[in-house]
């Protein structure tokens, strides 16, 4: 039996008064793809530090080809062959591809005893790198140039240069589109048959079903499951991480209602949406799905018009929106909230004016709808004064969602309103999703996993070059092929 | 409806801490700290500063800051000295104000609207701001014993033992940390400071919110100019140099953080108190005032390293 080309044994960290890993065991085996998964807060990241040499574990040890070893820093374990790709990417933007690649170990030329740049070579060095990756851009392009999915093939071509054998990626597909998840995925198989080990983070668990050699599932610190490929599917995954057996969103079966909003305009990407009415918007990254929403709520450089329960009106900026019952949570979650304040305030930042009696924040009223809104949405801990960094990613999520309930819109625009929570959390969105429509709302969402708008959506919209391609309605079924032609993926 | 009681945060008492040790070190040092005459002294030193540092705290919450208060200070001193010879008290204190909140509104319009750097913005207002003022003062003081006797009065009487110009910031400090506490409009500082896109995309008026902020700075800092002309008893054309240094100090000493989103009001004038008692302080103890400087300037540096540190955290 070979030895495993990077082993944890018996680790135990611990944060404050939280056990984030208790007696935990992991390994990954030269060539092979070994996935992580669990909810949030189970101990992935802090797992994945101690790999990388962020973090020193309390207790246990770290092996390398069996040999034990001791990480004082980021740089022992770099230098051990051990590389973390990180959600966001390290990279300098303002510097080109050719100097990113080789900015740790640049290559030099002497002259006269002189050492410079030797920017020939450098340049050659980062083509030989990433034509390992079958990728060939222009090597003297700005990084901050770059789309996220080719600024990854950078890092991970880094990575490759640095001589890494353990390659440690973290949620690599959450801002990929398929074709270029499909990329990564042909990459991450060819570094595999190069005999790199692979741990791979991720909460889609689909993808790790599929690409996973071997799957560990962690829940509170601890490993509960680990099984080879085939073994597991994502029913068991969820069942793993959660404790508890997968809960459908319950299908929809209301009727809609009237026009809730209607642009009036002849563009041909033009929004109709109905009370009681949750519409899919399907797209890749640049299709103009998320322009839509964008535009809608005012903040996509242009003044629109449309009917708002079938009163006309105009929206220019957001303020326009929100007075006019629109409630928009952006896909990124650092633009939805207000990281130092409050749980309260953040609620009820779109509200404020609603709650003012002579001028004043009925702090009283405010108070107990901000207690109700926590409970219904299940915000944890119950605490309003938390400050909502304090929050794990899907609490987050629901504080914006909670922001928009609070003021009572009619309409809500989400922008990938699931990205990068784990899977209870999204139940209860989509259940909240749900129940919102249910009670007269209309939605509008657009997200990456057409899995998610198939499950909750009435209608969807397919984009693509900003104009609506292709219409599907929930009574004729939703047919994937259909779908993934029409948006052209 | 349980009381909702904020949860004691030693981190949050520093600013306090740090001026009842300064002022127990001082007293032990030398007993003419503690002589009425020079805590009376220390709270009208304190009372212009308090005032500035009050509307700087408003612009550093909404995640700017103001270089120009010093000037606003001189401009609004020597405007409502040459108004008010003319047309009498009212006016002069009107004209004086108004100049201050010109120069704020000026300053917000252009941050807020046309996206200028603060930093250079209120560089700029400050340069020119002082040069306006030697412009229309020609360079010497105005209204050397043409002021109304009353304004004089002003800067030198008191109410109920304690000077006029100590309870100017009294009154504003109370009033303006109930706006910012229980209004929406003061929550909204917070917010737009704290993140201003995302404030943005929850429909709050950020370019308003932000220009109103360096309108209160310009007003307050007028004010300021008003209260040191009455004490001056003339309108000074170099008056508050280096005040806004002074003023921003102030503010991060008081726990606010030049990130924006953070601060309170009546920390910010504990601030001014460290500042002022420090200076006090030295004085009394006969240190050169050379050194004095280099203190002052440590304590700056100081100051905005731990508002570093307390962010990193």
């Amino acid at each position: 039996m070979t030895m495993p080309a990077l082993s944890a044994r018996g680790i135990f960290k611990q944060f404050g008064a939280t056990r984030a890993l208790d007696n935990l065991d992991f390994d990954v085996q030269a060539g092979e793809l070994h996935a992580l998964v669990g909810e949030n807060g189970a101990g992935k990241s802090t797992l994945v530090r101690i790999l990388g040499g962020v973090h020193r574990p309390d207790r246990g040890e770290l092996a390398i080809d069996g040999e034990p070893r001791r990480f004082n820093g980021p740089r022992d374990a770099i230098a051990a062959g051990i590389v973390t790709i990180p959600q966001e990417l390290h990279l300098v933007p303002m510097l080109s591809i050719a100097e990113n690649l080789t900015l740790e170990d640049v290559p030099l030329r002497h002259m006269l005893g002189v050492p410079l740049i030797d920017r020939a070579r450098m340049r050659e060095e980062a083509r030989e790198q990433l034509a390992q990756l079958d990728f060939a851009p222009d090597l003297d392009l700005r990084i901050d140039r770059l789309s996220f999915a080719e600024r990854q093939l950078v890092a991970i071509a880094k990575a490759l240069r640095r001589r890494c054998r353990v390659l440690i990626l973290d949620e690599p597909t959450a801002a990929l589109e398929t074709r270029e998840i499909e990329r990564l995925f042909a990459v991450l198989a060819r570094m595999k048959s190069q005999g790199k080990a692979i741990i791979y983070v991720s909460h889609r668990l689909d993808e790790v079903v599929a690409l996973g050699d071997r799957c560990t599932v962690l829940r509170d610190g601890r490993s509960v499951a680990t099984s080879g490929r085939g073994a597991f599917k994502v029913t068991d995954l969820v069942e793993a991480m959660t404790g508890r057996s997968m809960v459908q969103a319950d299908a929809r079966a209301t009727v809609p209602g009237a026009v809730a909003l209607e642009e009036t305009a002849d563009r041909p990407d033009a929004i109709r949406l109905r009370a009681n009415e949750i519409v899919g918007l399907a797209g890749l990254l640049g299709s103009g799905a998320s322009a839509v929403l964008r535009r809608l709520f005012g903040i996509g450089g242009e003044t629109i018009e449309l009917r708002r329960n079938g009163a006309a009106r105009r929206i220019a900026r957001p303020p326009d929106a929100v007075r006019n019952g629109i409630g928009f949570v952006p896909g990124e979650r650092r633009l939805g909230l207000v990281m130092n304040l409050s749980v309260r305030d953040n609620i009820l930042l779109p509200s404020l004016d609603m709650f003012a009696r002579g001028g004043t924040i009925d702090r009283a009223k405010v108070d107990r709808l901000v207690k109700q809104m926590m409970e219904l949405l299940d915000i944890r801990p119950r605490q309003p004064d938390q400050r909502v960094s304090a929050l794990s990613g899907g609490n987050q999520q629901k504080v914006i969602l909670a922001k928009w309930l609070m003021r009572e819109v009619g309409v809500l625009l989400l922008d990938e309103p699931t990205q990068g929570i784990d899977i209870a959390a999204k139940q209860q969105i989509h259940t909240l999703i749900l129940d919102f429509a249910r009670r007269g709302g209309g939605v509008l969402i657009r997200s990456s996993e057409l899995a998610e708008l198939t499950l909750i959506c009435d209608g969807i919209l397919a984009l693509r070059q900003g104009r609506i391609t292709d219409r599907l309605a929930r009574s004729d079924g939703f047919d994937d092929e259909r779908l993934q032609a029409a948006i052209g993926g | 409806m349980p009381l909702s009681l904020p949860r004691f945060n030693p981190v949050g008492q520093i600013p306090l801490l740090t001026l009842l040790a300064l002022c127990l070190v001082t007293a032990l040092l030398t007993d003419r700290f503690l002589s009425p005459l020079n805590l009376s002294n220390i709270l009208v030193q304190s009372s212009i500063m308090a005032v500035i540092a009050i509307g700087m705290t408003f612009v550093i919450i909404g995640g700017g800051f103001d270089l120009s208060v010093g000037s606003t200070v001189a401009l609004a001193g020597c405007v409502a000295a040459m108004a008010m010879v003319k047309f009498g008290i009212a006016v002069g204190v009107a004209a004086g104000i108004a100049a201050g909140l010109g120069i704020g509104l000026a300053n917000g319009v252009i941050i807020a609207k046309l996206g200028v750097n603060p930093f250079i913005t209120t560089l700029g207002t400050m340069v020119l701001v002082r040069g306006v003022v030697y412009l229309i003062t020609g360079g010497a003081p105005v209204g050397d014993d043409n002021l109304p006797a009353g304004f004089i009065a002003f800067g030198s009487a008191r109410f109920l033992g304690i000077h006029y110009l100590v309870w100017v910031p009294a009154v504003i400090l109370l009033v303006l940390s109930w706006v910012m506490r229980a209004t929406p409009y003061g929550r909204r500082i917070y917010a737009t400071g704290g993140n201003r896109e995302a404030a943005y995309l929850s429909g709050v008026p950020v370019d308003r919110i932000i220009a109103s902020t360096y309108a209160w700075s310009g007003a307050l800092a007028g004010i300021a100019g008003v209260m040191l002309a009455a004490r001056l008893q003339s309108g000074q054309p170099t008056a508050g140099e280096f005040y806004e240094l002074t003023a921003i100090a102030a503010v991060i000493l008081g726990g606010a953080s030049l990130q924006g989103g953070e601060g309170t009001l009546y920390k910010s004038i504990i601030g001014v108190f460290i500042m002022i008692v420090l200076g006090n302080s030295l004085n009394l103890l006969n240190v050169d005032s050379y050194w004095q400087r280099v203190a002052i300037g440590a304590v700056i540096i100081a100051a905005a390293a731990a508002d570093r540190l307390r962010s990193r955290r």
